[in-house]
């Protein structure tokens, strides 16, 4: 449970950190992309007697750039994302059809605590760290790439080497993630917590920290809740994202009708 | 500054060319406005000069340290990105290397939008976001200011503070400004040249012979 906690206190600091670029970027749903991705590399490493999150990790990477590649050549995203999402899928369930991985992978399909270990935990540490290292060393041009990526290209960011950049970061968060959560609702946890703090109409700093608050109460509401009712986190986490925006949502709405009301 | 030479440009690499034989050359300190009908390749041309598109055919060559743009209002429509004034002017003063506090500061006095540091830029009304969009593009002190269509979208009033802006970041700093212009009356009467646009081909003239050759007798003063 002591590493299932840290994971996802890790978790719940990158996954917004990450998840509010792509939100705003209105690429929310590479998540759900990257995450077939991670479970691939899962089976990857799996198949081959490798540590499933670095596989995820290093599969995960180079399906993000893949993605950015892609994007050069065809403009429509969505297009781009479901070509992706057919490769990974396709690798996982394929490689998971041959029966040669010896370990169940349903805990990655639907989150399990009990799968996380303290290698992995050291090793999610690790690519947190670096990831927020990353994040605040590119913070302005990251944000002016997500805000205006002409702007950023005529103030000589170098725009699609950070979209790269960014993809590995992604990679990194969506492979921590997935162990807690799991691949069929690890969008949900990049995408929810800054649904709900944009609700707040607050600057990108004051939202990026508010994304981080919602998602440090989502996951370990998630995590706790799950645990005494027995039944898997990674669902459950995602009840409580979307419970938590609706809350937000109908609390400002209040604050709105109280406001008028004084006028 | 900006010099094109047998410039073509197609989006697809062959003909039809929506920029066929360009030839221009805008020195410093000019304001020139670009005028034609739209699809005539005035965006067009802005794109090829600050080096967001390459040339098919031809060269163009911008001299300048640093460029100022505004693009056009409606690429820009970003109302429900959670950002302040603030945050969006010292993040790109820092990504240029410029002192953010300082800069932002004086392009704020500079365009008149002191105390809307910490308002976020989609509650902004169209005049104020044109001018924090003006404000942008002057962190980092530009020789060259490329605004995209300064009036699309602003009430009349707000239309001529950015012109009367506009004219003293020319005038009295000598920052070179190139237009996209559909507002033939504030061309004519900032402008010191115009660059007429028409069907992909384009000629320089100043504002008088453009009036002689184009106007109606009513738009000529």
């Amino acid at each position: 449970m002591q590493n299932a906690l840290a994971v996802s206190l890790i978790i719940a600091v990158l996954c917004p950190c990450i998840g509010v670029f792509l939100v705003l970027r209105r690429y929310a749903m590479i998540g759900d992309t990257l995450s077939h991705a991670s479970l691939a590399g899962i089976a990857i490493s799996l198949s081959v007697g490798g540590t499933p999150l670095v596989g995820a990790f290093l599969f995960t990477a180079a399906c993000g750039a893949l993605i950015e590649y892609l994007r050069a050549h065809i403009k429509n995203a969505d297009l781009v994302l479901s070509v992706v999402l057919a490769l990974c899928v396709g690798a996982a369930v394929t490689i998971m059809s041959t029966g040669r991985l010896g370990v169940s992978v349903e805990g990655f399909m639907f989150g399990s605590i009990l799968t996380v270990t303290r290698g992995d935990t050291l090793l999610a540490l690790g690519l947190c760290v670096a990831s927020v290292v990353t994040l605040i060393a590119l913070y302005d041009r990251l944000l002016f790439i997500a805000y205006d990526e002409e702007a950023a290209q005529i103030a000589g960011v170098r725009v699609r080497l950070f979209n790269y950049v960014f993809s590995i970061l992604t990679a990194a968060a969506v492979s921590v993630a997935i162990r807690i959560v799991g691949v069929l609702v690890l969008s949900s946890m990049i995408a929810l917590p800054v649904a709900a703090a944009l609700q707040l109409g607050r600057g990108f700093k004051a939202t990026l920290a508010f994304s981080v608050i919602f998602s440090v109460i989502d996951i370990m509401a998630g995590l706790f809740l799950s645990y005494y009712l027995n039944v898997a986190p990674g669902g459950f986490t995602a009840l409580v994202s979307v419970a938590v925006l609706f809350i937000v949502i109908i609390g400002k709405n209040i604050v709105k009708a109280v406001k008028r009301g004084k006028q | 500054m900006i010099t094109a030479q047998g410039l073509y440009f197609s989006y697809t690499n062959s003909p039809p060319y929506a920029l066929a034989g360009i030839e221009l050359s805008i020195n410093a300190g000019e304001y020139i406005s670009v005028v034609g009908d739209n699809g005539s390749g005035k965006s067009t041309l802005m794109r090829l000069i600050l080096g967001l598109l390459r040339p098919t055919r031809g060269t163009v060559e911008t001299r300048a340290e640093r460029i100022g743009y505004v693009p056009q209002r409606s690429d820009y429509a970003r109302r429900d990105f959670p950002l302040t004034v603030g945050e969006m002017l010292r993040s790109y003063a820092r990504i240029i290397k410029a002192d953010a506090k300082a800069e932002t500061a004086g392009v704020l006095a500079l365009t008149g939008m002191q105390g809307h540091e910490r308002s976020l830029v989609g509650d902004l009304s169209g005049g104020e976001s044109q001018r924090t969009r003006l404000a942008r593009a002057l962190i980092g002190s530009p020789e060259l200011l490329i605004f995209d269509e300064p009036s699309t979208g602003i009430d009349r009033g707000s239309q001529e503070e950015i012109y009367g802006l506009l004219r003293r970041l020319n005038r009295e700093r000598g920052i070179t400004i190139v237009s996209v212009e559909h507002n033939l009356t504030a061309a004519m009467a900032n402008s010191t040249l115009i660059y007429h646009l028409h069907g992909g081909h384009g000629h320089s003239c100043t504002p008088e012979q453009y009036a002689e050759e184009f106007l109606k007798p009513g738009l000529k003063s």
